[in-house]
């Protein structure tokens, strides 16, 4: 029954001071995020997102199933959030409430908003489709959980690369990454999550770390993709807040997710270039690949 | 350096390098353990350091979580309160300590301080065993004086390792924990009050809150970035500029 | 992919935990975290001693018997290194999270389950000494570990997933840093005299240093990589002198 204390009066005080004086704890403007560091595996589907102290580690697997019966064309995509011992001591045993929370802020934001074309993922109707899984971890957590899993994942699901297949009647055959390139997912758009945290009915913090967290009265996740459309808004809870902050904060988050979109962009485009040996895959030699 | 060899758990020490004083009994400190008959090993992975007049030898080295000691100085969060205790904790997930309502300067049945839970207090260790729970006290038991210790009002509450907080507490910060920055503040003018817990919390406040989280973020990056000297002292200055 | 040989390691490195390590060799990543001595729940607490929990999570899916079978291994070992007695009534809490497994290109996407228990244990062992190294838990000694495969063609040290498919038997050694067996687990068929040989290779690399021998350069492999236990402590001096810049 480990247990957390959370932070004492004094800090509580201090902070709300803070706040009013219009200051953040780690002198962070109220509307800013944290640095933000996407990183690739070596493996196709693995990504790691750093915010600040906060880590989420995801990686996407699939393989192929028998669809569900009432929907013989859609590929399952499922995304388990595991919040381990490692992120927090308090986080052994059953399922906390952020964990719960965490998944279904997920699904909402990318799976209801249809962000993978599971139909594309099908092979024959009925009888086998690729499942996809989304193995979130969070490695350390020290706050906005949810923005940095939406992004791994997203992230995530863009790297992947399935194996190439062929269907010759009934026989379907899945190549290795070694036989045939691999396939990369269809995404229809890639929607992200921008979280709001509200103190004293007016102040807005974007990416509270976890003692801010800790402290806030309500918070509001708006998950929307960079063309601005508005996937889920979920304010579950707390504090009720004026609907003119409501409307302000989806004008950030969508700046929010412009920003996060392009360095996504820009990462993916180097792992691109870093994998790429000059189109070696399709120039096939009979030497030995050995080291000189 | 060479003189102060690495260690790894399970690492032997040379009877060499061993301290010998003609009449004290050798001292061992932190992270040796002792089998009899007669050979001394480590237990953590650190540096071994020796001090001949004390006649003690002892492994210096960071650590994760605080283990309590007798006598050091912690800053402790009230839990919540007993009919005679204060369950106070000194850090995150560990078992509370147990803070008796009169251990307090000039406490008494009738009138001793009210501390909701969350209020931080200074406070020494008076009992670590590691059978029992622990145990604190806010006043010197000999001279009835609070010494300092007691409760914090007001300030703020920053994270640093544990070799930090040592070394903030050293007699000597400067020439024995290469550590100049709080002398340096002084000197140049800032006007704060500071108090070290061991198990890694340092509690700052000042007049005002932009340079209470400046002294505080200082010290916390000193202990990150491993701020030398003269880095320290470039930084204080620049920073006293700045608040006053 | 190419595998390099050398394991790599980050310490203390992740927040919010008291210890924590990134380790890779041969493929594997695993990925540690240490929380001790925290308080332990009334129904699981020992009087005397304290608790090792140990969890092992799979990078995709969730742990099912293989997990509780290595974390069965590395719990009873890891409470034979661990100075349990001093901390009676506490809790030591271990995570181990798997990051990568060497990809097998050549046999199909499925891993074959059979003998895939022990190719990752020596990771583990070795990731959960340098966590609670991190955390400067105080420790009884230190563990080196490694795979061993015995192949017709003789005994092959961190082999590859296809040369254990090939191979006799897979044995995992572990011993400590006075040079003691501490886990010994074996997979295949094998006689005495193979275990034999299994285990005087396997303390050959584990305990001997590098600086100080000569029969190493026999074998080009050996050579490479040299003992397990002079990188250990290249690793860790690096991090006291990191830690203690601040000591003259």
């Amino acid at each position: 029954m480990p247990r957390e204390l959370g932070p004492s009066l004094n800090e509580r005080q201090f902070f709300l001071q803070a706040l009013k004086e219009e200051v953040r704890i780690d002198s962070r403007g109220f509307g800013d995020f944290r640095a933000i560091q996407l990183d690739f595996g070596d493996e196709y589907g693995v990504s790691d997102v750093r915010i600040g102290k906060t880590r989420v580690l995801t990686n996407i697997t699939a393989e192929v199933t028998t669809p569900f019966p009432d929907r013989p064309f859609d590929g399952p995509f499922t995304i388990t959030t595991s919040l381990s011992a490692m992120a927090s001591p308090s986080f052994s045993g059953p399922p906390s409430e952020t964990e719960v929370l965490l998944a279904r802020l997920l699904e909402k934001t990318l799976r209801r908003s249809g962000a993978l074309d599971t139909e594309s993922l099908c092979l024959i109707a009925g009888r086998a489709v690729f499942s996809i899984r989304a193995d979130v971890h969070v490695l350390s957590h020290d706050g906005n959980l949810t923005d940095a899993a939406c992004l791994g994942v997203v992230a995530a699901l863009r790297h992947f690369r399935r194996g190439d297949s062929e269907v010759k009647g009934e026989d379907v055959k899945v190549f290795t990454m070694a036989e045939r390139e691999g396939v990369a997912l269809s995404l229809l758009h890639y929607p992200l999550c921008v979280t709001f945290s509200f103190y004293e009915g007016e102040v807005v913090l974007v990416d509270a770390t976890l003692s801010e967290e800790q402290m806030r009265e309500g918070s509001c996740t708006i998950g929307m993709n960079k063309h601005g459309e508005v996937c889920q808004i979920a304010k579950l809870g707390g504090a009720p807040v004026d609907a003119v902050i409501l409307l302000s904060c989806s004008n950030l988050a969508l700046r929010h997710v412009e920003r996060m979109s392009k360095v996504m962009e820009e990462r993916l485009l180097e792992d691109a270039k870093r994998r790429y040996k000059g189109g070696i895959k399709a120039e096939p030699s009979s030497e030995n690949a050995r080291v000189p | 350096m060479a003189a102060d060899p690495i260690l790894l758990p399970g690492d032997y020490l040379d009877p060499k390098v061993l301290p010998s004083h003609p009449s004290k009994a050798l001292k061992l400190g932190p992270g040796l353990l002792h089998i009899p008959p007669n050979s001394i090993v480590s237990t953590v992975a650190g540096r071994l350091c020796t001090d001949n007049k004390k006649n003690a030898v002892w492994v210096e080295y960071n650590s994760g979580r605080y283990i309590p000691v007798v006598d050091d100085l912690v800053i402790a969060t009230i839990h919540h309160s007993a009919t005679d205790f204060y369950y106070a904790s000194i850090s995150d997930y560990s078992s509370n300590a147990i803070l008796p309502n009169l251990s307090f300067e000039g406490a008494s049945r009738k009138s001793r301080p009210q501390l909701a839970p969350g209020a931080l207090v200074y406070a020494r260790i008076t009992l670590a065993n590691k059978h029992m729970d622990l145990e604190l006290e806010c006043v010197s038991a000999s001279t009835g004086k609070s010494d300092g210790l007691g409760p914090l009002t007001g300030g703020m509450v920053f994270s640093v390792s544990l070799a930090m907080a040592r070394r903030l507490m050293l007699p000597k910060p400067g020439e024995q924990g290469q550590l100049v920055l709080l002398e340096e503040l002084g000197a140049a003018g800032a006007s704060f009050e500071i108090a070290v817990g061991r198990n890694g919390r340092v509690w700052v406040d000042s007049k005002s809150v932009k340079s209470t989280l400046a002294i505080g973020n200082m010290i916390q990056r000193t202990d990150q970035e491993g701020w030398m000297v003269e880095k320290q002292r470039i930084m204080a200055k620049r920073m006293a500029k700045e608040i006053s | 992919m190419a595998i390099s040989a050398e394991p790599t390691v980050v310490l203390s490195h992740l927040h919010h935990t008291d210890g924590s390590a990134t380790f890779s060799q041969d493929g594997y990543t695993v990925i540690g975290a240490v929380n001790g001595p925290i308080e332990v729940s009334r129904r699981d607490e020992l009087p005397e001693e304290a608790v090792v929990e140990v969890t092992v999570r799979p990078a995709a899916g969730v742990g099912g018997t293989r997990e509780r079978h290595l974390e069965s291994i590395l719990q009873a070992t890891l409470r034979q290194v661990i100075f349990i007695h001093n901390f009676p009534r506490r809790l030591i809490q271990i995570t181990l999270q798997v990051t990568s497994t060497p990809d097998n290109d050549s046999v199909g996407s499925k891993i074959v389950q059979a003998s895939v228990n022990l190719p990752i244990l020596p990771s583990l062992l070795q990731t959960s000494v340098l966590t609670l190294l991190s955390a400067s838990i105080p420790l009884a000694m230190t563990l080196t570990s490694i795979l061993l495969a015995v192949t017709p063609d003789g005994i092959l040290r961190s082999p590859t997933i296809k040369e254990i498919q090939g191979a006799n038997s897979v044995h995992v050694l572990a011993f400590s840093s006075h040079g003691e067996l501490l886990v010994a687990e074996s997979d295949g068929i094998f006689t005495m005299d193979v275990w034999d040989d299994v285990h005087t290779v396997a303390r050959r690399i584990c305990c001997v240093e590098t600086s100080a021998n000569d029969s190493m350069q026999e074998d080009g492999l050996e050579e490479k990589a040299g003992g397990i236990m002079t990188f250990v402590k290249s690793v860790l001096q690096e991090k006291v002198n990191q830690d203690l810049n601040w000591k003259k």
